[in-house]
């Protein structure tokens, strides 16, 4: 099957989208659909066998000819970005209908429809020249999308920030092509590996890539953007858009020689991301920050493992080599769908209740069943838990590290570092999302936002349906994904051999994962038919005797991750106001406590005031008095003489 | 060895029958100590049965997810219990990474325990359970050390072939960082007692106040499961288990079972509680424990 009719048939469902969602939300959405099928299609074909595609143009576009290619790891992601994004616009014609939001509803379909265009773009680009057009496309319609309703200062303030950050990678990027192209004489990309001078380049395209997935510490954008957008938007955001970042990784760690020191750092701060992003998202009491956070961590995950994949291919260690590569690209699938489905679920919410801050929130399963069940099978797919997909893929990472541990070659001792810290992540997302889910939904409703509460349409309802049946099908079947995944390995075009037949135990993983299923559902079935075949009955909660609980004697969000926030308040440095209970009939008393985005506000900020303060005082320079300006004039030339006879002494 | 299908009734009746003995031994040493006479040993499965037959009080703000989260986390502990070796005998059908499987069920379990004690939205049930998700990161560090310098030991990644031999040089320290691993994930003394029914110092028992009859029977079988789960992973971990005849081997493994109960009944009369600021402290000290083992493992050599 050749995927270029595919490929144009979604080019052309996309840019008339583009056009025409200005005015026709409807024929926007049919666009969209047909876009994101055609895409999946092409990319399907090529993942289960077709051989890769490239076409040259003939047309020339800033001096080259347009030059595309969709191989195993474009095809991986392509296939990301399609079901996303298809799911995404289905989502927001409820979500973010003309209704609700007449002014910003068609600009946000204009700009979803260039920001998916542009994505592809990015995955299809063999050029580095185009590979940055559709990169910069990429980022500034994404910048409209985050801030469609601009009116909040937060949502201006978050838009500028992406925008900034986002610009100072793009900045790396031109320096890595620019130099790549010099290097090599064209800006054709391809494998490269047999040129050895270019491995240094490799440091920059981290740094580049890494702002836009976000690995910590170049994370700084990345919480404020996700939330603050609209929650379709964070979803492609979060379940896409930060996978170009990683795509960029795979692709030229993949292309260019990788030094020694590049799997090193992409490893180490893969795992100091999983660790620390996680534990910031404990701390939140945004459930969007959260989720954010949680992104970080993932992302951090994924890149551990294409670290250890490097490590383990420069030391001729394939089996762990390929596991952990497997696992870094099935990660890249699995946070996708299950990221997408829980900033969906919160989208759900905010339309519900108005709030993101999970301390205003509570009780929210009785309103919204299906929201609820859906958000809470999403937890347990992020906090990697059996039968779902998030285990195995930390599973197939588990198991590479391990075994680059038991090899006890020159990666062992990292690679054991990498897996306890992955373990500590780990039971950290499980406390982040059992906080998530249970103060959401769970207990007595905190505030009246609550009571009005009512469940999401067919329309949001669907795309999160269908997001949660993917996490489990992925869970319980990962066997009929390896095909995929392997394509996909395969052309990675690392030191790696080619990734074969699926590991043994991967069959047996997917039955212990069935059984367990299937165990499940009959315990849940038997104890629930014993429960209401028998005496029952429904009281107020016990509380120890206390008869009148009210719902702010609720544990919330500060309470809930106490402890952990404790062992890390070195990192996290919240800010907290205390007003103690004074006296015998103690009047007003209060706690606040909010944990700011550190690396920006402790670290980058002061930076930026220092310079802020010196261009300041450079400022006063320039006032406007003509005076003053003849005598700098005067002065300039008096120093340049001087300079002059200075050096005609000599 | 057994044709691993036809050995998993024998396993599963091994599991589900003899765990509930280990909380009524435990029980009958601390009466021993103490100079009392004590409750039966087989006092849990009376228990047990007296539970079954109750009915249930389920309160007004719960979900349904508050009587499927006990019977998932019963099936998931289970499920790990059947992931375990018993001796030689007994291995099972193990495979590469099955021991991941085995520490993410009990994850699974815990999971499901804390949702079920938010569900009643009562601050003790959340006390509880933000405890027990907070410790059992320091406790999934250690065990992940811990399983990682068997791994190294041995040089599998398999849990039958993993504990078979013995835990090598730093056998010593394993089985310290273990036991202390085994008395904080089954909330023993020092770091919670089972005995007290004063909500603030209690971590797993607080987050089953608002659960009775069967679901409260599920847990209660599921915890003592667990307690076995431990228990045999410690014995394992520490002896050759896989150099004895197969009918010696599970004499042994049921002696080693024997002994770690007894110890935790010893524990649990001869110290306090720990105030719970201390208990992060412990539970360092006991995955630095694992670690050293698993240093000791890489400086070893191979096996």
């Amino acid at each position: 099957m050749n995927p270029g009719p595919f490929l144009l048939l979604a080019l052309l469902a996309l840019a008339a989208g583009g056009v025409g969602g200005l005015r026709f939300p409807r024929a926007w959405l049919g666009f969209s659909l047909i876009g994101a099928l055609a895409g999946l299609a092409a990319a399907l074909g090529v993942l289960l066998g077709a051989p890769d595609w490239e076409w040259r143009g003939v047309w020339r576009l800033g001096g080259d000819a347009i030059h595309l290619r969709l191989d195993g790891v474009s095809a991986l992601f392509l296939v990301l970005l399609s079901v996303v994004s298809g799911l995404g616009a289905l989502y927001a014609r409820e979500y973010w209908s003309d209704a609700g939001n007449p002014s910003s509803a068609p600009r946000g379909r204009a700009w979803w429809s260039v920001l998916t265009l542009s994505m592809g773009l990015v995955l299809l680009a063999a050029n580095g020249l185009h590979f940055l057009i559709a990169w910069e496309l990429f980022a500034v319609s994404a910048f409209f999308l985050i801030t469609l309703d601009a009116r909040g200062r937060a949502t201006r303030a978050a838009g500028w920030l992406y925008l900034a950050a986002s610009h100072a990678g793009t900045l790396v990027l031109f320096a890595f092509f620019g130099l790549l192209a010099a290097r090599t004489g064209s800006w054709d990309l391809g494998p490269m590996q047999d040129q050895p001078a270019l491995a240094s380049l490799l440091w920059l395209a981290l740094v580049g890539f890494g702002v836009k997935a976000g690995v910590f510490p170049l994370h700084i954008w990345l919480p404020s953007a996700h939330a603050n957008a609209p929650s379709h938007v964070s979803a492609l955001m979060s379940g896409v858009a930060i996978k170009m970042g990683i795509y960029g990784l795979v692709r030229f760690s993949g292309w260019l020689p990788a030094p020694r020191g590049a799997a090193w750092a992409l490893m180490g701060f893969g795992a100091a991301s999983a660790v620390l992003g996680i534990a910031f998202a404990l701390a939140q009491s945004d459930l969007k920050r959260l989720l954010a956070y949680c992104s970080v961590e993932n992302v951090g995950l994924i890149a551990a493992g294409l670290g250890g994949a490097l490590l383990a291919g420069a030391g001729n260690e394939a089996a762990g080599g390929n596991l952990l590569l497997a696992g870094a690209l099935l990660h890249v699938w699995n946070h996708g769908a299950f990221k997408a489905l829980l900033f969906f679920g919160a989208g759900a919410v905010l339309h519900a209740t108005g709030t993101r801050e999970m301390n205003r929130l509570g009780g929210l399963w009785r309103a919204m069943p299906w929201t609820a069940s859906l958000f809470a099978l999403g937890s347990l797919a992020v906090a990697g838990l059996p039968p779902l997909n998030g285990f195995v893929s930390e599973w197939l990472i588990y198991l590479g590290l391990f075994d680059a541990a038991a090899s006890r070659g020159e990666a062992a001792g990292p690679a054991g570092l990498t897996a306890i810290l992955i373990a500590t992540a780990g039971a950290l997302a499980l406390a982040t999302f059992i906080k998530a889910s249970a103060l959401v939904f769970l207990g007595a409703g905190r505030t009246p936002a609550t009571r009005h509460a009512h469940e999401c349409g067919a329309l949001m309802r669907g795309p999160m349906l269908f997001l949660g049946t993917t996490c489990v099908f992925l869970g319980l079947g990962p066997l009929a994904v390896w095909p995929a995944i392997a394509r996909a390995a395969a052309s990675w075009g690392g030191a790696l051999s080619p990734v074969g037949e699926p590991p043994d135990a991967l069959a047996m993983l997917g039955r212990a994962q069935r059984v367990l299923a299937v165990g499940a559902v009959v315990a849940g079935g038997a104890l629930w038919h014993r429960v209401h075949s028998g005496r029952h009955r429904r009281d107020v909660t016990w509380d120890c005797g206390y008869a009148a609980p009210t719902a702010r004697m609720q544990y919330v969000s500060g309470s809930f991750a106490g402890i952990v926030s404790g062992w890390f308040t070195r990192i996290l440095r919240p800010a907290r106001t205390l007003r103690r209970p004074r006296g015998l009939f103690p009047a007003k008393a209060f706690h606040l406590e909010r944990v700011p985005e550190t690396v920006l506000e402790r670290v980058l900020g002061p930076v930026a005031a220092v310079f802020v303060r010196a261009s300041n005082a450079v400022r006063r320079l320039q006032h406007g008095r003509l005076s003053f300006y003849i005598l700098y004039v005067a002065a300039g030339l008096v120093a340049v003489g001087t300079f002059v006879w200075v050096g005609s002494l000599r | 060895m057994m044709n691993p299908v036809s050995e998993m009734p024998l396993r599963l009746a091994v599991w589900l029958l003899l765990a509930p003995l280990l909380p009524g031994i435990v029980n009958k040493v601390k009466a021993w100590v103490a100079g009392r006479r004590g409750p039966p040993v087989l006092q849990l499965y009376f228990d047990l049965a007296k539970l079954w037959r109750k009915g249930v009080v389920v309160s007004t703000l719960a979900s349904p997810g508050f009587l499927l989260g006990p019977a998932v986390a019963w099936v998931a502990v289970v499920g790990a219990a059947l992931l375990m070796p018993l001796g030689p005998s007994l291995a099972g059908a193990g495979f590469r990474g099955d021991f991941l499987v085995l520490i993410y069920l009990l994850a699974l379990a815990r999971f499901c325990t804390a949702w079920a004690a938010m569900e009643t939205g009562s601050a003790f049930e959340g006390m509880g359970a933000a405890r027990e998700v907070s410790y059992a990161v320091l406790a999934e560090a250690a065990i992940i050390a811990a399983v990682l310098s068997l791994g190294v030991q041995t040089g599998s990644l398999s849990l039958s072939t993993m504990l078979a031999p013995a835990a090598g040089a730093g056998a010593a320290l394993l089985a310290a960082g273990l036991f202390v691993v085994l008395l904080a994930e089954n909330c023993r003394v020092p770091f919670d007692d089972p005995n007290t029914h004063l909500e603030l110092t209690m971590i797993h028992e607080v987050m089953v106040l608002d659960h009775s009859g069967p679901p409260l029977a599920a847990i209660l079988h599921g915890a003592s499961v667990k307690l076995l789960l431990f228990s045999v992973l410690l014995v394992q971990a520490v002896l050759p288990i896989g150099q004895f005849a197969p009918w010696a081997g599970a004499g042994v493994l049921a002696a080693g079972v024997l002994g770690v109960t007894v110890g935790v009944g010893f524990v649990e009369s001869l110290l306090a509680r720990l105030a719970f600021r201390r208990v992060p402290l412990l539970l360092t000290t006991a995955f630095l424990l694992c670690l050293f083992a698993l240093l000791v493992a890489w400086k070893g050599g191979p096996s």
